[in-house]
């Protein structure tokens, strides 16, 4: 099954998707798609002004062009999830989940969509790790 | 290669990143990110006391102290998030005011939508760079020497000839074509001081035409409006020592900068709304059946507040001033809701992205209108000083730098 | 699919003894078609999509637990993202910690491995106003 995974660039989650026999969609491929096509010349993530009015799709030309460009980016990969993990409060994040609004309204057309949604917090101590894997590791199981 | 640290959220994902390295690669300026650890972002922002959500936000935090403490060598900040981000709007003030109260680096901020271009931004990214690289010749005082000044402007076009810090001739007329216009306004002005062009020691050329004139004549300072028009205007004010901010309002766009002995340390530039220039009020004197000079003397008389003005459009805004018009409003009134409309629209626009500093100097062309220095008055608390020929900040700044440039330096 | 070209990290967790070194050597022992760099982290192949995925699950079989690996969106050496120009790329820190913390999700997955059962976290509420305004009162006498 194709996974969303938010923060959509995170190692960890990535690769724990993978490790379980799922397909992660993650910015990474979004990005990729872009950077290779030498036809665009927008660096450096070839996000044109035209990819952003797609983001009109997702949210309104009140809303600010870096939000509408970075859900240009993750929203056909969104349309595309089949289940999604969630990373609460991750320690980090620029660029891409710099910013606060985006991660709200991406959480959000997720849960519209009413598909499997694994909500984790980032752990902070083994025990808190071993819970995380553990609970990925079933939802991962479970998804048929 | 002057180093220009970009302090910025969103830019890259509103495809505008590309565009801001073309305007700083056009004027001979290279973008830099200072490199920050994961450690540092949140013992900055602890430091700096305002702790936006945004982690990005939280990163150009990092970076603006980072600058400050000298961890990041740069010679210029340009700070920049997202048009209609409330967030974002407000980290970039502070930061800015930070930067600025920590730092001598000159500081532009900017607001982009996916449909800003490097165009846009080139003005500003040149300010930057001549205030770098042209510290010394922007601390000049004294005009030296016979020179000449032109500043062709989108509404009209000025020259001045100087000798020795004493203005010899000078000439005004509307912008028709670039060359032309230039060339009437440099015969006017040379004829009255007296002199020929073959006896000008140097020519400066500042305004949107400044590049294809001063090729054509030969010109040995070509510079953007923004430092040639503060010079100016603390020449003329002969507030050449000390702080000031400085209101230009042209025919298309205003300007507001604050200057350090006559040096701009931050500026804003308007240029997108029509509603906030001159312009708007042409198209007012022209529906009033007024002419542009009576204006100002009309709005000194009326009052601003019987008329209800809905917008600062330049269509529909005046519009409400017709409608007023026929509601039995007098032409003073309408007059000077119009200076209000104009002067509340800087103010809100580029006044809240700089730090007033006194004294207020207001220059431009529509520093002329006296009712738009009451309207400014009004929104400003207080008058600011207009200096007399107070249109002519540019050509002036142009013929003083210029005069930096004659040989031997005197 | 299988032809088009992928961008891979392989991260080692720092509690592992495999060295970048021996990673990048056993990847060119493979002799698969593929762009090898080292990096502080593991390294970076790129690729055929077949011999990049193929190369990582014999390099998995190194040290299972402790080898973590994504897709990377720009190719190898891409200079649009050069830390060199731009600063570090921001998924730079988090990388960082994300390999920092990759000690913690190896005992993760090796106590899933064992079927280890693992304690619900106790959610911690907040007090009823009632009772604060109680402590209140208490603190004050």
């Amino acid at each position: 099954m194709k996974v969303f995974i938010v923060p959509p660039n995170s190692l960890i989650l990535y690769d724990l998707v993978e490790r379980f026999g799922h397909e992660p969609l993650s910015v990474m491929k979004a990005i990729r798609e872009r950077v290779t096509d030498l036809e665009i010349d927008s660096p450096p993530l070839n996000v044109t002004p035209e990819d952003v009015k797609k983001g009109l799709k997702y949210a309104g030309v009140e809303v600010p062009s870096g939000i509408r460009g970075r859900l240009a980016l993750w929203g056909p990969l969104i349309d595309q999830a089949e289940a999604a993990i969630v990373m609460e409060d991750p320690p980090y994040s620029f660029g891409c989940v710099g910013c606060y609004r985006t991660n709200e309204m991406v959480k959000y057309l997720l849960r519209k969509k009413r598909i499997p949604i694994l909500e984790v917090p980032y752990p902070e101590d083994e025990e808190g790790a071993k819970r995380m894997v553990s609970e990925i590791k079933e939802f991962l199981e479970g998804l048929k | 290669m002057i180093k220009i640290a970009q302090l910025s959220c969103g830019s890259e994902y509103s495809g505008v990143q590309g565009e801001i390295e073309r305007a700083a690669t056009a004027v001979g300026a290279k973008m830099v990110s200072p490199d920050i650890d994961l450690e540092e972002v949140d013992k900055s922002v602890e430091k700096f006391g305002f702790s936006p959500t945004s982690p990005q936000l939280r990163l150009l935090i990092a970076r603006g102290v980072a600058l400050t403490e000298g961890r990041y060598d740069a010679d210029a900040v340009f700070i920049t998030s997202c048009f209609r981000c409330a967030e974002g709007a407000l980290v970039r003030n502070e930061i800015r005011r930070y930067i600025q109260n920590h730092s001598r680096m000159p500081v532009v901020t900017y607001s982009f939508t996916e449909r800003t271009k490097a165009g846009q931004m080139l003005t500003r990214m040149e300010a930057l760079v001549t205030i770098v690289s042209r510290k010394e010749l922007l601390a000049r005082e004294r005009q030296v020497g016979l020179t000449l000044g032109i500043d062709s402007g989108s509404s009209t076009t000025k020259a001045m000839v100087m000798r020795d810090n004493e203005i010899l001739g000078k000439y005004w007329l509307p912008t028709g074509e670039v060359l032309s216009s230039a060339s009437e306004a440099v015969d006017h002005a040379l004829s009255e001081a007296g002199v020929s062009l073959n006896e000008i020691e140097g020519i400066g050329v500042t305004g949107y035409g400044r590049y294809i004139i001063g090729k054509k004549m030969g010109a040995k300072l070509i510079q953007e409006e923004l430092t040639v028009n503060s010079k100016g205007a603390v020449w003329l004010a002969d507030r050449q020592k000390g702080e000031a901010t400085i209101i230009d309002i042209g025919g298309m766009d205003n300007k507001a900068i604050t200057v350090r002995d006559g040096i701009p340390d931050n500026f804003t530039m308007g240029g997108i709304c029509a509603g906030a220039s001159g312009r708007f009020l042409e198209l007012v004197a022209k529906r009033l059946k007024i002419e542009i000079t009576e204006l100002g003397q009309l709005a000194d008389k009326g009052n601003y507040r019987k008329v209800n003005m809905n917008s600062y459009c330049s269509i529909f805004g005046i519009q409400d001033l017709v409608t007023s018009l026929a509601e039995g409003m007098s032409v003073e009134d309408v007059a000077s809701a119009a200076c209000h409309s104009v002067a509340e629209q800087v103010f809100e626009q580029q006044l809240q992205e700089i730090d007033i500093r006194q004294p207020v100097i207001q220059v431009g062309g529509t520093s002329l209108i006296s009712g738009m220095v009451t309207a400014m008055s009004d929104v400003l608390g207080q008058r600011p000083i207009v200096p007399a020929m107070s249109q002519y900040i540019g050509s002036v700044g142009a013929a003083l730098l210029a005069s930096g440039f004659i040989e031997g330096g005197r | 699919m299988e032809n088009e070209s992928e961008t891979r990290m392989i991260v080692i967790a720092p509690t592992s003894d495999i060295t970048p070194d021996r990673v990048v050597r056993f990847i060119h022992s493979l002799g698969r078609q593929l762009t090898i760099k080292e990096t502080c982290y593991g390294a970076m192949i790129e690729g055929s999509k077949k011999d990049v995925r193929e190369a990582l699950s014999e390099v998995r079989k190194l040290d299972p637990n402790r080898i973590f690996s994504k897709i990377r969106g720009y190719p190898i050496g891409d200079t649009r993202r050069c830390r060199a120009h731009h600063g570090s790329r921001p998924g730079f820190t988090q990388l960082e910690k994300e390999w920092k913390d990759l000690s913690l999700v190896e005992k993760g997955l090796s106590a899933a491995e064992r079927g280890e059962k693992v304690k619900e976290p106790k959610r911690k509420e907040k007090i009823p106003v009632k009772k604060l305004r109680d402590i209140i009162e208490e603190v004050k006498e």
